[in-house]
């Protein structure tokens, strides 16, 4: 309740005395309810180093999950804690965490050099400090010849890589980023995938909520996936994906002569099926994913067929989850 | 390696959380044009009534001839008020002070009016006023005539104490003393006080007091909730009070600029239009700086409250809206009733006491200008007097003015502080989508 007389940015509560042995991020056994409406439900997590990603269709959970993390929501059941600290009652850890909203609106009258630096003396910097600090993260995240212009007129992925140099200017333990790639370009795209690897590599844990797979996948090995605000997988993609490989999948291949293409392929033991919906396009089927991918560029150049795109339609979050919520029933 | 480090100074120290947020909401509010619409709205409200009080201060004021004595009335060329004053009789042709020994020129008729103007010092009982053209103490009156209100002194007037109502005064004359004041010196300072205390008290505390916050403060923290743009702010270690604290500092440095430029604007049109001596009325300054404080307090007041209102609920306005309408009947109340018990559950109350004891401190002798006004010598109420009396009010604590300024400025605060205990308390408990 007493203002921070100092002003030094020392939190009003002192933060728990040791942090050596406890995990960055705890959920234990966490549910928000709206009502009848459960947002989440009896989430248990801890967290600690590395990036992890968090996936999950729109409406999963996952904003609640940082909104419970960053004290904007009080859990309805069980405990959130913060570098030991329960995020609600205490702002103290917020002095080692780094967040980026999902929400768009930003102050977009400000600059961005300004919009880092007013929220960089937030955490006890001096107006030169932060306009310092402001200055090296901007660079950090590749925006610093625009640093002098309005937010406003900023591009989406500009935008999102300013609220991203915002969360980093107090050189934060903990980032968090919620769908920091929606709606970006593919450059500012890949410049935020390197900003988090990076993030990683230096050790810091970052936590990355998206719905679409294959950019966590850039990024990150270890996942976390919540559907219907429940954990229904955590661990690593690739022991996910390998029991993935297991289902029926289907491959598109769009090429010069696509029943030539079929014709070589089919030979191949995994393939149980073709479809062609056009005369460039071919669908196959296949039992087994993984092995079929492995296999396929050596068939396509043995037999010296000219392949425009190789895509796969459903190996994206929903078959995933189609997979793990018909395995667990 | 060059060493940068600040030497740390109290404003290094300052320079960081509380004024990253004021600054931040500051410059926030001067992008917005709402702001400047309430500002302009606000100035040109004030700006309709000082060109009012311009046309009432530059205006002809009849000189009346309260007495009646320029008039001739036997048509003999002297003024009845000549005639009263050398023993002839006014309705007799042949009788006037020509024809006395030595003979004496008839005056101009413009010398009987206003002639005779208010001599009094203090409203203390006890005897005032100066026969100043002698028409009172002329050998034509009898002694009782001299002494009408039969206090012992000829040619005075008597002021006495109503029995059942020792506040209320009673004022009787001898007659003919102080009976033809100069309406329009009477009319312009009487107006030009009107206007200070009302423009002062009702356009300056009251409405932008309550218009400014109610437009600027309501959202502080509100708009920041429902945009999501509250989310930079609170993810940092910093505590929702002093979020919610600062954020009003911002609304404080704005408004206070604006209210004191507004009222420095007023002070020095009002100052040099007034009626004065020199060319400038310092007299008035004493009661621009109550109005100035007095507003600052309530803006600091009702900015907190509207603030935690908006927090409280989406529609604050919905909210501050009824408590603006009890504010206005308070501020109704204090300019007929100071001294109701009712106004201390209010923020204007306080607030009015604050310059009504400012204007006792600057004007003192402001009662007796309108009893004065109110009697107009015997002949009934001057022009502005009446104005004059409703908006001037004593103030109502009974402490003297300068101890009602200090209760009241220390009410304010803690009204402020309690309102930002209140909005922080709901703010923390506050869920923020």
């Amino acid at each position: 309740m007493i203002p921070d007389m100092t002003q030094q940015g020392q939190p009003s509560q002192a933060p728990s005395p040791t942090t050596q042995n406890v995990p960055v991020v705890l959920f234990n056994g966490v549910s928000k309810s709206y009502g009848r409406i459960h947002a989440l439900s009896n989430i248990t997590l801890a967290l600690s180093g590395g990036v992890t990603g968090i996936l999950g269709m729109n409406g999963a959970g996952k904003s609640t999950l940082f909104k419970l993390l960053m004290g904007k929501l009080r859990p309805s059941a069980g405990e959130v804690k913060l570098f030991g600290t329960n995020p609600w009652k205490n702002p103290a850890p917020y002095a080692r965490v780094g967040f980026v909203p999902e929400h768009e609106k930003m102050h977009d009258w400000m600059t961005a050099l300004e919009f880092v630096s007013t929220f960089a003396r937030l955490h006890g910097m001096t107006r030169s400090e932060a306009e310092k600090e402001a200055i090296r993260v901007l660079d950090f995240v590749g925006l610093s010849d625009v640093a002098n212009k309005e937010i406003g007129r900023f591009s989406k992925g500009m935008r999102q890589r300013t609220k991203i140099a915002h969360a980093l200017v107090n050189d934060p333990d903990l980032i968090i980023l919620d769908e920091p790639l929606q709606g970006c370009d593919p450059l500012a795209r890949t410049t935020i995938m390197n900003v988090i690897r990076e993030l990683g590599k230096l050790g810091r844990t970052v936590l990355v909520s998206s719905h679409i797979l294959n950019e966590i996948e850039r990024i990150t090995e270890q996942i976390v996936i919540l559907h219907q605000g429940k954990l229904v997988a955590l661990g690593n993609l690739h022991a996910i994906r390998e029991r993935l490989d297991q289902i029926p999948h289907t491959i598109r291949i769009v090429g010069e002569d696509a029943r030539a293409l079929a014709r070589d392929l089919l030979s191949h033991p995994a393939v149980f099926g073709v479809s062609f919906p056009n005369d460039r396009e071919l669908l196959i089927q296949t039992y087994h994913f993984g092995q079929l991918h492995a296999d396929l560029p050596r068939l396509i150049v043995e037999n010296n067929h000219r392949v425009d795109m190789i895509d796969n339609p459903d190996d994206d979050l929903e078959s995933l989850l189609n997979y793990l919520a018909g395995g667990s029933s | 390696m060059k060493q940068d480090r600040e030497i740390p100074s109290l404003w290094s120290g300052m320079d960081r959380k509380a004024l990253a947020i004021g600054e931040f909401t500051l410059r926030q509010q001067r992008k917005r044009l709402s702001t400047w619409v309430v500002f302009i709205v606000g100035i040109a409200a004030m700006g309709v009534m000082t060109m009012f009080y311009i046309d009432a201060m530059t205006r002809d004021y009849e000189a009346i001839d309260n007495d009646g004595d320029s008039y001739d009335w036997d048509g003999d060329g002297y003024p009845n008020g000549q005639e009263a004053l050398y023993g002839t009789d006014a309705l007799d042709t042949n009788s006037h002070p020509g024809i006395l020994d030595p003979s004496i020129l008839p005056d101009d008729p413009s010398v009987w009016i206003n002639e005779d103007d208010f001599d009094w010092d203090s409203l203390a009982e006890g005897s005032v006023g100066k026969d100043d053209n002698g028409d009172c103490d002329v050998e034509s009156r009898t002694a009782s005539q001299k002494d009408a209100n039969n206090n012992g002194i000829p040619c005075d007037i008597e002021i006495t104490s109503e029995r059942w109502n020792p506040n209320a005064l009673v004022i009787r004359s001898d007659g003919n003393v102080d009976e033809d004041p100069d309406d329009e010196a009477y009319a312009l300072e009487a107006i030009h006080r009107s206007f200070v205390l009302a423009t002062g008290k009702l356009g300056v505390v009251f409405l932008i007091g309550i218009f400014v916050p109610l437009f600027m403060a309501t959202g502080l923290i509100r708009n920041e909730m429902t945009s999501g743009t509250m989310h930079f702010m609170l993810a940092k270690p910093i505590a929702r009070s002093e979020v919610f604290l600062y954020r009003l500092l911002g609304f404080y440095a704005l408004a206070w600029v604006y209210l004191t430029v507004l009222i420095a604007l007023l002070a020095v049109i009002t100052g040099l239009t007034g009626p004065s001596e020199g060319f400038f009325r310092f007299s008035d300054l004493g009661v621009w700086m109550a109005v100035w404080l007095a507003s600052l307090l309530a803006v600091m007041v009702y900015g907190m409250l509207f603030c935690t209102l908006g927090v409280m609920w989406k529609h604050g306005m919905v909210l501050a809206l009824p408590f603006a309408a009890w504010e206005l009947g308070m501020v109704l109340t204090t300019l007929g009733a100071p001294e109701a018990s009712i106004l201390r559950f209010s923020v204007i109350g306080w607030a009015m006491n604050i310059v009504d004891a400012g204007a006792a401190l600057a004007w003192s002798d402001t009662p007796l200008l309108i009893q004065m006004g109110l009697w107009g010598g015997g002949n009934g109420p001057l022009e502005g007097s009446e104005g004059l009396n409703f908006f001037w009010s004593t103030p109502g604590l009974g402490l003297g003015a300068l101890g009602t300024i200090i209760v009241s400025v220390l009410v304010l605060v803690f009204q402020t502080a309690a309102c930002w205990l209140l909005g922080s308390a709901l703010f923390k408990s506050k869920e923020i989508e």
